[in-house]
């Protein structure tokens, strides 16, 4: 009699630590998931992270050879305050196609010894190239250059008025 | 029997996720590192290059951090022509030996 009961308490453990241990597996499974979960978080994030970086500077490279474009066309009296003054370029950097669009902004100011001279500004705002002209939205960085031309015309110094990176 | 079997899996599965979990910690941290490293690397160039003259050169100062090693391509520290731009690709390899490259475009003033 006492042997039966015996066995079949034998039973009834064991019924409980299979349980017990379906309870365990199903949390160490959740903190797996959990684990895996940071993991994947943490790989996307570092994956944008680049993405970010590699199109901030492709932005960056396109408006500084936006930059030297307008620079050689308003040396050559090609572009000037006189003309429409606006354009756009795209370029290529790292397999990212980037556009410029550009617009000069010409003004008159004073000089540091009270004479009105002719400002030269230009307006540059660089997106990814989507086919048509940067939305504000959609801008990556948006920089005004000032191009300073010498008695002949030619442009011999820049200086950058403003940078702004917006995304 | 089968208990200590299942558990003994279970408690496997979780090392080897803690494991794995560290380990892709440790990547992240380089990545971000070498992140910034990259960037730091990109801005000293472009601040050497504000002070081209034409015909001249221009020196990067930047150290990389201990373990990291830099490079550009091409390597010659040339001042591009007032009407034309100089593309550079840098790269930056990592302490494990991950290596990342960007390309970026400096200009004489």
């Amino acid at each position: 009699m006492n042997a039966r009961r015996a066995c079949r308490d034998g039973e009834r453990d064991g019924g409980a630590a299979l349980l017990l241990a379906i309870g365990f597996v199903l949390m160490i499974g959740a903190i797996s998931a959990g684990l895996a979960s940071l993991v994947t978080s943490g790989v996307n994030n570092q994956t944008m992270l680049v993405a970010i970086r590699d199109r901030q500077y492709a932005a960056d490279g396109a408006i500084e050879s936006a930059i030297t474009e307008v620079r050689n066309g308003i040396s050559a009296s090609k572009i000037d305050c006189s003309s429409d003054g606006s354009g756009a370029t795209e370029i290529e950097l790292d397999a990212l196609v980037i556009r410029v669009d550009w617009q000069i902004a010409c003004g008159v100011t004073r000089s540091a010894d009270g004479l009105a001279v002719s400002r030269r500004d230009v307006v540059f705002s660089a997106c990814v190239d989507a086919g048509s002209a940067c939305a504000d939205t959609d801008v990556l960085i948006r920089a005004e250059v000032n191009f300073e031309r010498g008695p002949n015309g030619v442009v011999t110094h820049t200086f950058v008025q403003s940078w702004s990176v917006h995304q | 029997m089968i208990t200590v079997v299942i558990t003994s899996i279970t408690v496997t599965a979780l090392v080897s996720s803690l494991a794995t979990t560290g380990s892709a910690g440790v990547a992240q941290r380089n990545r971000a590192a070498a992140d910034t490293v990259m960037r730091n690397y990109a801005e000293a160039t472009k601040q050497a290059a504000r002070a081209c003259v034409p015909c001249g050169a221009y020196t990067v100062d930047y150290t990389a951090p201990d373990g990291y090693s830099l490079a550009a391509e091409p390597i010659d520290n040339w001042c591009p022509n007032v009407s034309e731009v100089k593309r550079i690709t840098l790269s930056v390899t990592e302490p494990t030996g991950v290596a990342a490259s960007m390309q970026i475009v400096i200009r004489a003033p």
